[in-house]
């Protein structure tokens, strides 16, 4: 098996220098790094920067804001609407709103802008509008109605509390796996495959036949380039736990971890999805033997793989639904669907280790039917073989100790 | 089987389906020679090779290669060179060459020496960290054949060898194969360009539809389908002698009169006979020894004709 491991490190050397690997690896995270931190910059600014707003005017025709019990610093009272609207138009205002006469009865307050109102203001709003009207209760009750919950979700399955702030974490977490997953996996087996089809268009797979087995040539292509996308998603990985440690200092991000257990099943989902999507792509290069048309193959298992992310609402909605389940028990959609559902929701145990044991049992299928085709369609050249050949080729005693094709080669 | 027995192939046949590409072939390849392999397309030849190399299983018979069937070890000292030519385009020469090396059981900095010894007298070191799209024809071609005895394999097979190649590189290369012949390796091309073979080959075996047409010696082949005739250049009227029956006139261009000789006689007594002669001059006396072009064309055409 030595040479098996001479080619995985050869596919791992020549491809971990391509251009379309090292900006997947560095590039796009990089990408979505500034882009994230740029428009969430842009987003916290605005919704939560109320001094951009300047002084914010009030007229109070209901009387509730008499007493003016804790007035914001930039709140000014005023006697009239006139009055106020002359400051805002003076440029003395940024904004003004006005309590209605009815307001005990309706809640109306008109708020007057020269530009946007950001989340907080709203806020400094009704903390101001609620400790007023709230006179008479006691401090404890006023502190209660002020912040009326304090959030923690317990997910039943699971049995993991989840404080408010990981939430974020948790639905985000999964989907940017889902996204480093698809693109490792597709990245590294879509080289896998040209590979397959280059050294078979160039006749280069005759001079390696004669030098290891085809099986050998397979593992090593596998285990290479399955290095290259565990390369990438540890590149990833590490990438988003310096975002995070970068983005403490970020409201929305400030105490955000990736769960261990997310982590270690999103893992194993792209081992085994990895080896499954890998040994199919081999198969399909070695049978199809045109760059062109193996793309088109490959676009539908690539298809097959993101299925989750079209019914994506259905996740959200309802992830223990049927569809759910069943995209999570079916082999090529599961590493997608787990990752949802663990975003989600959470998945019962059994299902769990339904999924994996599935996927792991159609990876070593798929592995050991992709090795014998791979092996009797190595050389052939000119005509593509029928399904009903290839099923025929499947049902075939193993004849691994050799390299011979077995059939028509020229 | 004989200590210096590169290929025994015996009874070997192969058939796709009702189609007989190989049909009983026996023969044997040795060290220290050249073997040429030669048929018409499609006469089962690459099957063949390709069969020797394990690629394909014959339906009957067995082949031994190197004292043995083909395992891994044996696989480390053949050097295969096959007709489509392929290499890796998007990779530097070296790169390639040590990766295709160490595949052969050398190790790296074998791979890597022995790959500059062969860039170096291929003259093509200047191009060892070059891609291989980047190079021509000709040097990729050249390329292919160092990446295909690097690992100086003591079997040699190769298709067209000489395709594409000037008339310079084809010396070079025509050395190298000389060279391991001298050094107790077996060469075995398969080719259409026979004066290459009346010049390399030692032995040939001549494939047409799937059985064996010619076999042995390449001389002793050529002598077989000597014609019972000799070619003359001089002064004299030929038809005069007792041992002539007819005699055919030159053709254009190519100097000499082909003498057709009576059964009861032999070329020796005709050029007795020539020198008791004062009226006769000669320039050049010799047996019509077809070349091996015509002896390919009259065995494929006469299949034909057969069927």
């Amino acid at each position: 098996m030595s040479k098996a491991w001479l080619v995985a490190k050869h596919e791992y050397l020549t491809n971990v220098k391509r251009k379309g690997f090292l900006f997947g690896a560095f590039g796009v995270p990089l990408l979505i790094v500034v882009i994230m931190v740029i428009v969430a910059g842009i987003a916290v600014e605005a919704e939560t920067n109320t001094e951009r707003v300047g002084t914010v005017g009030y007229v109070d025709q209901s009387g509730v804001l008499a007493d003016a019990i804790d007035q914001p610093e930039n709140f000014m009272p005023f006697a009239s609407e006139d009055d106020a609207q002359a400051a805002l138009e003076a440029e003395e205002l940024g904004a003004y709103f006005v309590v209605q006469p009815d307001y005990l009865d309706t809640g109306g307050v008109q708020m007057v802008s020269r530009t946007g109102t950001p989340e907080a203001l709203l806020g400094e709003l009704n903390a101001f509008l609620v400790a007023n009207v709230g006179r008479g209760v006691t401090p404890e009750l006023l502190e209660r109605l002020k912040e009326p919950v304090e959030m923690s979700v317990v997910s039943l399955d699971s049995g993991r509390v989840v404080e408010e702030s990981a939430i974020f974490a948790l639905i985000f977490a999964p989907i940017i796996f889902v996204f480093v997953f698809i693109m490792a996996t597709q990245i590294t087996s879509g080289y896998l495959m040209s590979g397959v089809v280059e050294e078979k268009s160039s006749h280069i797979m005759e001079i390696l036949v004669t030098s290891i087995t085809p099986f050998q040539l397979l593992l090593g292509k596998i285990i290479g380039l399955g290095a290259l996308g565990l390369t990438q998603l540890v590149i990833w990985i590490a990438g988003s736990y310096i975002a995070l440690a970068l983005g403490q200092n970020l409201e929305f991000m400030a105490g955000v971890t990736i769960p261990l257990d997310l982590l270690l099943i999103g893992v194993t989902y792209f081992i085994l999805g990895y080896f499954l999507l890998a040994s199919m792509m081999a198969g399909i290069g070695a049978v199809v033997g045109s760059e062109q048309e193996s793309r088109q193959f490959a676009g539908i298992f690539s298809f097959v793989l993101v299925i989750p992310f079209i019914a994506l609402v259905t996740f959200i909605t309802d992830p223990n639904g049927t569809v759910p389940v069943a995209l999570t028990l079916f082999p090529l959609t599961s590493p997608v669907a787990v990752m949802l559902r663990m975003g989600f929701g959470s998945i019962p145990t059994w299902q769990l280790i339904a999924s994996i044991a599935i996927l792991l049992v159609t990876t070593i299928f798929t592995v050991w039917a992709s090795a014998k085709i791979f092996h009797w369609a190595l050389l052939m050249y000119g005509k593509r073989p029928s399904l009903r050949e290839l099923l025929r080729v499947l049902r075939r005693p193993t004849t691994m100790a050799t390299s011979a094709t077995g059939e028509r080669a020229g | 089987m004989k200590q210096d027995t590169a290929i025994a192939a015996n009874h070997i046949s192969k058939n796709y389906g009702s189609f007989k590409a190989v049909d009983d072939l026996t023969f044997e390849i040795f060290r220290g020679e050249v073997f040429a392999m030669l048929g018409p397309n499609g006469a089962g030849k690459s099957t063949t090779i390709r069969m020797i190399l394990d690629i394909l299983k014959p339906d009957s018979g067995s082949i031994m290669v190197l004292g043995g069937p083909l395992d891994d070890a044996r696989k480390d000292r053949i050097g295969y060179m096959p007709e489509e030519r392929g290499l890796y385009r998007g990779v530097p020469v070296i790169e390639m060459m040590v990766y295709l090396g160490t595949l052969k059981g050398m190790s790296s900095s074998d791979a890597n020496r022995q790959g500059m010894a062969y860039l170096e007298r291929l003259d093509l070191a200047d191009y060892a960290h070059k891609k291989v799209s980047e190079l021509s024809k000709g040097m990729q071609q050249k390329v292919q054949f160092a990446v295909t005895v690097m690992h100086d394999p003591d079997l040699i097979i190769i298709d067209e060898p000489f395709s594409g190649l000037d008339p310079i590189n084809t010396m070079v290369i025509k050395d190298l194969l000389l060279d391991f012949r001298s050094r107790g390796k077996a060469v075995v091309m398969s080719t259409h360009q026979m004066f290459q073979v009346e010049e390399m080959a030692d032995r040939m075996l001549m494939i047409n539809q799937g059985r064996q047409a010619l076999y042995g010696n390449v001389d002793e082949v050529r002598r077989q389908y000597a014609l019972p005739a000799v070619i003359i250049e001089g002064e004299g009227d030929w038809t005069v002698l007792a041992g002539v029956d007819r005699i055919e006139p030159g053709e254009n261009g190519r100097g000499g009169t082909l003498l057709y000789l009576k059964p009861d006689t032999t070329p020796d007594a005709v050029l007795g006979e020539i020198a008791a002669r004062p009226d006769m001059r000669i320039r050049r006396f010799e047996l019509a020894v077809p070349n091996l072009n015509d002896i390919f064309i009259q065995v494929v055409e006469g299949t034909k004709q057969n069927v």
